[in-house]
This record gives structure tokens, C-alpha cells and sequence, in this order.
């Protein structure tokens, strides 16, 4: 299957880049290592009439140490993330959670920006035009239902990609750009908790770069990914969780989990639950009932809800307890 | 839509074609190059078969655009022989069972030529991780570990293509 014809244009400069995505805004999509574009352009869920090819912006390529903390580019590669020194000395929780995306051939391929700017996953979206038009097209694309809650009037599909959840917990920022200015938002803020609109970026808008900040360097942490297959999977229910430690007691601990509501998400009260008088195991069993309520998975993928949600429980106990062990 | 000339380096040779620019890798070389060996094995880019050296980094013919391509050199399985004859590693996939339908094997052979290339003397995790891109629905992938392995002690003995090393065969 092929896609529908369009104009490719590769700027080298990130003002050309920029200038050209403002005059086509609407009719183009970035592609950047187009492992979510291409294969979603193939099921006709794209048809732009322009592609802007951002592989030759050397502006926003690669990882670099700064005053504040870690710079990388939108366009750097997950292989370059999960090979960095500097990253796996100092933020070992997102190399972790860069490891588990895809495969290795594919984060050859895949950016770190491509993963946070990521579509939103559903059985019913994710599907071939022939495979949608017979089973009816939905709220995402082309239809006005949704199959996931039937009667909704709001779009469920999953938030699915490995690392901003990693990125929440770090309080990594972005750096969005267009023509004429340059904004930077907390990660939490770039997501809007809906299925179809899923992030707060507007047509003519590039994704430039992620921060680290310095304080969140060195925390220790966890990823636990649940997918079908041991590899070439998206995860189905996941979560990150980080821990700064100081004379044995726990300091600071964030969790955030993806790929169960159309947003990663911070999961709130954390703070609160720890170092209170009482077991670590109990302290973890009740953070992690914390981070299944905020779980509200629906049937937008192969597992069920309800097992789903179980596993997040689960992952979190677990996740805590090994980053607690380290 | 318009066609572009666009220029391709692949298997050290270049090659001028005139392409639409939403063409992608994996048909332009099958298509106007009669480049055969990479296969498209599924639709939604997770089977590896199509796999391909771009710079010398195994990625997806079938999810690259090849006019994103131009300047870069392509090696796909056709530029693996070398000078006429069977690499180490195809012979090693043939004579330890590491291909049986076959359709996997281009895709295959590619991630492993870059392991070896990167890893001359890969532990059994690396060559486990680098399996672990491409999907074969025959082999069960345990002949393909034992090939890679006999690749890598044939290649330190310099005994590539030497058939006392491979298994008899019944
Ligand atoms: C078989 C398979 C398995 C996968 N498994 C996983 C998995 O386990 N975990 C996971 O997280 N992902 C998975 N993915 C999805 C994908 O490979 C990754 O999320 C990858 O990081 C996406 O990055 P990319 O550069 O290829 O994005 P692209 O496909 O190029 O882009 C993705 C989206 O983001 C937009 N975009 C990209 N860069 C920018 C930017 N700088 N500014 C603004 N918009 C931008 C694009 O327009 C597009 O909408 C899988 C994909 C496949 C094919
Ligand atoms: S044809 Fe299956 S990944 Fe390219
Ligand atoms: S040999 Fe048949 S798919 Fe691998």
C-alpha cells in the first residue's frame, strides 16, 4: 500500500523550516524519522499535500550539556539517547524508557520528538481505510462515533508513547517554535487529555527541543512497560517512576504513567505518601492504588480495561519497591 | 503529482531516477531499480523484512521516503556479496538453517551485517537484541543464533565458507 501523492520539501535551515511550515500551515505534516507518519499515512489516517522533512535541521540535533541541566534536539534519535553517556550517567530512568520503544532497528529511525508529539492509539483508528470504512469511521478520523464508548461524543484513543512518561517525572520542558516566536511549556502542560486533539501545538508550530533540568539529574528510578511482544510492541499499559534518596529515606518521588488515557500523566499525591510512619511495602501498595485510579484505560487495545488498569497497580508497587532497592 | 530527478547511491553505485518525492524507499527499489531481495512482509512496518543499510545503520526501506535518501548510500541485500561469492554470514544462514521460507532472510541478513560490522565479537545478548528487530514466522530464530555464531568463529579463524564447520545435514 502506497501513500497519497504529496510535495516533499527538506529545508536545511530552521528558519526555512519554519517560514514553510506558516505558509502551507494546515496542508503539511512534519516528518521527522516518519516511523508514526509513514505507516499511519499508508492507512490514509494523513493525506497532506505537503510533508516537511526535518532530518536536515542540524539545529535541532543532538544532546547537550548545559548551565541548566540537558538540551537535546527534537530530531535526535533514540538510539542516540539510549547510547548517551551523559544521559545514562545522569538520567538513567529515560534511557531505560527509550530502550523499550520498538526495536532497535526502528529507534535507528525513531526521534525523541516523535515520541512526545506521538498519535494517539485506538483498535478502531489505527486500521486501514477499507478496514475503517467497513466498520464505520469514528470521532478520530472521518467519522462522528466512537466505537470504544459507544454514544460518547469524546475521542478515548491511548497516549502510547514509552517516554515522556520518563520526561513527566524528569519536569522536562519543550521548546516550540514558529516563524515569528518561541514558547517553552512543562511536558504536563503540552498534553490536553483528549483522544483526537491530543497535544497543544498549533499547525504552523515545530517542536525544537527538550530540557532536563539540572535538578532532576541523578534520581534514580524505574520503567515497567506491559506489551504483547517482547519487542516491536507499543506498551499497553506502562509507568515511570522516579526516586531521589537522601540517608536512606525517600527525598522526592514522582510517577507517571502512559499508553491508559489519551494522556501520560503525572499521577498526583505522591508526595504526600512517602516516608509516612508505615512499611515500604504498605507505602507502595498505596502509592500504586493511587496510580490506578488514575488509570482509566478503555477498550482501545488488545488487553482488556480492567486488566490493564490491574497491571498499572501492579507495575507501580513493583517499579517502587526496585527503585526504593537500588 | 510531478516527477523529480533524484539521486541514489545504492550498492556503490548511483543511480539517477526520476521519482515522485512521496515514493518510498522500499518500492523505488523494487520497482525502478529491480532491487528484488528486500521484501515487504507486512503493512505497518514491524516485520524488518524490508531492512536496509542506510549510512550504514540498518533502517525501514518500507517507512523512508527515498527522496529523503538522496546523498545517502543504500546497501541492501544485493551489495552484500563480496566480489561475487557468498558473505560468511548468508553462508552461515544457509548451511545452519537460519532461512527456511526465506522471506525474513534480507531483512534479517541486513541487522545482523550491521552487528557484526559494529560488534566483530557480539555476547549472546547483542546478537539476541539484534534478532529481536525482525519477525520470522518459520525458524523460531534459534538457527539464525547458532549461523551468527558460526559466522563469528569462522570469521576469527578465517575460515569463512569452510563446510567441515557447518552441521551435516540428514
Ligand atoms: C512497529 C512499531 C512499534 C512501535 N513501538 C513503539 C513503542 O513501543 N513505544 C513508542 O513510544 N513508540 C513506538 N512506536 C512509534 C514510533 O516509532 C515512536 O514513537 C517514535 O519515537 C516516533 O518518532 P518519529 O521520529 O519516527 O516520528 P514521526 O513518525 O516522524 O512523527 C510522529 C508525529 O509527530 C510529529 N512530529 C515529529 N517530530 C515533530 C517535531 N519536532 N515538531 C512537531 N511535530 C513533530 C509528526 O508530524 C507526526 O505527527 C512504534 C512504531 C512502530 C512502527
Ligand atoms: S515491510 Fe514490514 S517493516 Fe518494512
Ligand atoms: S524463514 Fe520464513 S519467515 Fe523467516
Amino acid at each position: 500500500m502506497t501513500v497519497k501523492p504529496f510535495q516533499l520539501l527538506c529545508p536545511r535551515e530552521l528558519s526555512d523550516a519554519l517560514a514553510t511550515l506558516e505558509k502551507h500551515s494546515g496542508n503539511i505534516r512534519v516528518l521527522a524519522g516518519g516511523t508514526d507518519l509513514l505507516p499511519s499515512m499508508r492507512q490514509r489516517l494523513f493525506e497532506p499535500e505537503y510533508v516537511l522533512d526535518i532530518r536536515q535541521l542540524r539545529e535541532i540535533q543532538g544532546i547537550r550539556l548545559t548551565e541548566q541541566g540537558i538540551e537535546i534536539g527534537a530530531f535526535t534519535t533514540l538510539h542516540a539517547i539510549e547510547n548517551s553517556d551523559e544521559l545514562k550517567r545522569s538520567y538513567p530512568l529515560l534511557v531505560e524508557a527509550a530502550k523499550t520503544v520498538a526495536s532497535p532497528v526502528i529507534r535507528n529511525m525513531a526521534t525523541i520528538g516523535g515520541n512526545v508529539c506521538l498519535d494517539t492509539r485506538c483498535l478502531w483508528y489505527n486500521q486501514s481505510l477499507s478496514w475503517r470504512k467497513s466498520c464505520g469511521f469514528c470521532i478520530k478520523k472521518d467519522g462522528n462515533i466512537c466505537h470504544v464508548a459507544p454514544g460518547g461524543t469524546k475521542c478515548w484513543a491511548a497516549f502510547s508513547a514509552d517516554t515522556p512518561p520518563a520526561l513527566l517525572c524528569l519536569q522536562a520542558e519543550i521548546e516550540i517554535r514558529n516563524a515569528s516566536s518561541s514558547r517553552r511549556v512543562t511536558l504536563e502542560k503540552f498534553y490536553t487529555g483528549e483522544g483526537d486533539n491530543y497535544r497543544r501545538l498549533q499547525p504552523d508550530e515545530l517542536v525544537t527541543h527538550i530540557f532536563l533540568p539540572r535538578g532532576s539529574a541523578l534520581y534514580g528510578g524505574a520503567y515497567r512497560k506491559l506489551r504483547i511482544r517482547g519487542s516491536i510492541d507499543y506498551p499497553l499499559a506502562a509507568v515511570a517512576v522516579a526516586l531521589k534518596r537522601k540517608n536512606g529515606d525517600f527525598e522526592d518521588l514522582r510517577i507517571a504513567i502512559t499508553a491508559v488515557n489519551p494522556a501520560p500523566l503525572l499521577v498526583a499525591g505522591v508526595q504526600s505518601l512517602v516516608n509516612r510512619a508505615m512499611t515500604r511495602e504498605r507505602m507502595a501498595e498505596e502509592i500504586a492504588e493511587l496510580a490506578a485510579r488514575t488509570a482509566k484505560p478503555l477498550t482501545t487495545s488488545a488487553l482488556t480495561p480492567e486488566y490493564r488498569r490491574e497491571i498499572i497497580r501492579v507495575f507501580t508497587k513493583r517499579a517502587v519497591l526496585e527503585a526504593a532497592a537500588d | 503529482m510531478t516527477k523529480q530527478l533524484v539521486a541514489l547511491r545504492v550498492n556503490r553505485r548511483l543511480h539517477e531516477l526520476a521519482i515522485e518525492s512521496s515514493w518510498l524507499l522500499l518500492d523505488t527499489l523494487r520497482e525502478q531499480l529491480q532491487l528484488t531481495g528486500s521484501k515487504r512482509g507486512c503493512d505497518d512496518s514491524s516485520c524488518g523484512a524490508c531492512t536496509v543499510l542506510v549510512d550504514g545503520i540498518p533502517m525501514l526501506a518500507c517507512t523512508l521516503l527515498a527522496a529523503s535518501c538522496e546523498g545517502r548510500e543504500i546497501t541492501t541485500i544485493e551489495g552484500v556479496t563480496e566480489h561475487g561469492a557468498l558473505a560468511a554470514i548468508q553462508k552461515a544462514y544457509g548451511d545452519w538453517g537460519g532461512a527456511q521460507c526465506g522471506f525474513c532472510t534480507p531483512g534479517f541478513i541486513m541487522t545482523v551485517k550491521h552487528l557484526l560490522a559494529t560488534t566483530p565479537k557480539p555476547s549472546e545478548e547483542k546478537i539476541r537484541e539484534a534478532l529481536s528487530s525482525n519477525l520470522c514466522r518459520c525458524t523460531g530464530y534459534s538457527q539464525m543464533y547458532e549461523a551468527i555464531k558460526a559466522a563469528v568463529e569462522a570469521e576469527q579463524k578465517g575460515l569463512a565458507g569452510d563446510e567441515k564447520n557447518a552441521p551435516s545435514r540428514t
